[in-house]
């Protein structure tokens, strides 16, 4: 449904923000793309909606090629901007609408989805109100309600829960997640919230400096780190406590820094044989072991870019 | 232009009407200024210089030359709000031709100044105002008045696509949309204007869009002919209005294409 083919874009003053990157999304898929700020997503997606020229490569959506037949590719998508992206003195029916008939959904039919979709995200009562008097989290559903009103093939969800707190972001996560159950929309999204895309995708793809440094399911790239790591915050150097780590033959390549703390996935050593070459090392620290999660892949293959993006 | 790409465009003249009709300080603020000339300047201009009722009419016409830069100044803050708070972004995503976004938003710019430009004739002629039209004029004042409309409201678009904050679009408004009023023939005829200036003037489109409505609602053709110096009026008429369709013509795709350009990174 998604192809993408050495996608490139190089903005003015060489800045190279993504580096011909290749990636397929196959119907019905929910696809992640993590990272940081300054990884590449937002432009991915701004290519891949057309709104950003590419400067090389191709990128196809349900077949239609974004270079040479943007109309098209753009009449099976939509879009959820990372930002607010509405006419706020307008109701919110009236920019339901606004989408519907841009996006040629037929009057009637329109409307039918449009009752149907408010009450089901439980903006019934507000829908006719102008936007400037929603909440946040009430206008994020806003927007997604609007995303799929034209029942797009493929669907852009750029950053969807930024800035909203807890709870709203996990009502909108139940919602993206409903959205993903009950039909075969294909569905693209960039986020830095790695808990949201575990829950989300079926893959995930992670991007670090405008390249793709990791490609698979979340059950896959976790595997890679073993079934159980160690934590250490480390009461000094990090990096010197790694190298000795390392040439004790406890920590091995999987292993990183991020900032003052150390992980170690510990690749069929057991917890107490590592803890006691830590004692040994006079590595000083609070130690903790636990199950791999998609941070520490992330951590890993990102360079601790995250925390510097937060 | 096919019925396919009028659906989108009328859908987007909406969207931009809406807008606008829950702004009133859009469809109110471009009146007041020459309102305030038509009701208050041109009468106390017309006692201090003893001028005739002739001049009056002249004035009001003079009006409108200020009323539509104005306007369509106004109009393209709507472009930045649009961009920096607004569902820009949503329409760029839209499977519409981008050029009907720019003209959406003209066509309502053109309607809601005809809009005023009537309210303001409309006022005229209440205070005893005398316009001498014929239908033929009516039509040479409607040509200029239109295609003296889509080229400002291009101008507008240019403007607010090139800059990033409104405060900065504001600051270059005066430039735009008074300055060229004061010497175009607004309140004097151009041959007032000393030589250079003159000369100057005869390439402001304002200057040849106030010399033609003149000639359409008052058969004055002495404006035409301070441009141009010729005897025959329809001749310079059917320059002017030349040189007026250029002028739209130019900004009107001008505004596309700058358009275009700011929306695909």
């Amino acid at each position: 449904m998604i192809e993408v083919d050495e996608l490139r874009k190089v903005y003015a003053g060489s800045v190279e923000a993504v580096k011909g990157i290749d990636f397929e999304v196959a119907p019905g898929e929910v696809f992640g793309l993590l990272g940081p700020n300054g990884a590449g997503k937002s432009t991915t997606i701004g290519m891949l909606t057309t709104t950003v020229r590419p400067t090389s490569g191709t990128a196809r959506l349900a077949g239609f090629d974004v270079g040479e037949q943007p109309l098209l590719a753009r009449s099976v998508s939509s879009v959820v901007f990372q930002d607010s992206v509405v006419d706020r003195s307008l109701s919110g029916r009236r920019n339901l609408d606004l989408h519907a008939r841009l996006w040629k959904v037929e009057a009637a039919a329109a409307k039918e989805r449009i009752d149907e979709l408010v009450q089901a995200v439980g903006l019934g009562d507000l829908v006719d109100r102008p936007v400037a008097t929603y909440s946040g989290g009430e206008r994020r559903r806003l927007e997604i309600v609007r995303s799929i009103v034209s029942d797009p093939r493929v669907l852009f969800l750029d950053e969807p829960t930024v800035g909203l707190d807890p709870l709203i972001r996990a009502e909108l996560l139940d919602l993206i997640a409903e959205l993903r159950d009950r039909s075969e929309l294909t569905i693209l999204v960039t986020t830095h919230y790695l808990d949201e895309a575990e829950r989300l995708c079926d893959r995930v793809a992670i991007m670090h400096a405008g390249a793709i440094v990791a490609l698979d399911t979340p059950e896959r790239l976790r595997a890679g780190l073993g079934r159980e790591l160690l934590e250490l915050r480390v009461d000094g150097d990090a990096a010197a406590a790694l190298t000795s780590l390392r040439s004790r033959g406890i920590a091995h390549e999987t292993a990183f820094t991020v900032g003052s703390t150390l992980t170690v996935p510990l690749n069929g050593h057991s917890t107490s044989e590592a803890i006691a070459a830590i004692h040994e090392l006079g590595i000083a620290g609070a130690v903790s072991a636990r199950r791999p999660t998609l941070d520490d892949v992330y951590l890993r293959l990102t360079g601790g870019r995250l925390a510097e993006a937060a | 232009m096919t019925a396919l790409a009028l659906s989108p465009l009328a859908t987007l003249s909406r969207r931009r009407f809406q807008l606008t009709a829950r702004t009133p300080r859009e469809l109110l603020v471009p009146l007041l200024t020459p309102i305030m000339f038509a009701l208050v300047i041109a009468p106390s201009l017309k006692t201090a210089l003893h001028t005739q009722a002739s001049y009056e009419s002249y004035v009001a016409i003079g009006t409108i030359g200020l009323l539509i830069p104005l306007n369509t100044m106004f109009a393209g803050l709507g472009v930045i709000v649009d961009r920096e708070g607004g569902a820009q972004r949503e329409l760029l995503a839209a499977p519409v031709p981008r050029a009907l976004i720019v003209l959406g938003n003209m066509l309502v710019a053109v309607a809601i100044t005809g809009l005023q430009v009537a309210v303001l004739i409309a006022i005229a002629v209440a205070r005893g105002i005398h316009f001498d039209a014929t239908t033929g004029g009516v039509a040479w004042f409607l040509a200029a008045a239109t295609l003296f409309t889509v080229g400002m409201y291009g101008a507008a678009e240019i403007l607010a696509n090139r800059v990033p904050k409104q405060e900065e679009y504001i600051a270059r408004v005066p430039a735009i949309a008074i300055l060229p009023w004061f010497v175009a023939g607004a309140l004097f005829p151009i041959t007032a204007l000393p030589h250079v200036l003159r000369w100057v003037t005869k390439f402001l489109p304002l200057t040849h869009g106030l010399a033609l409505m003149r000639y359409g609602l008052l058969q004055d053709g002495s404006g035409l002919h301070n441009i141009w110096g010729m005897s025959d009026s329809a001749a310079m008429a059917a320059l002017s209005l030349g040189v007026l369709a250029l002028f739209a013509l130019l900004l009107g795709v001008v505004s596309v294409r700058v358009f275009s350009r700011a929306a695909l990174r």
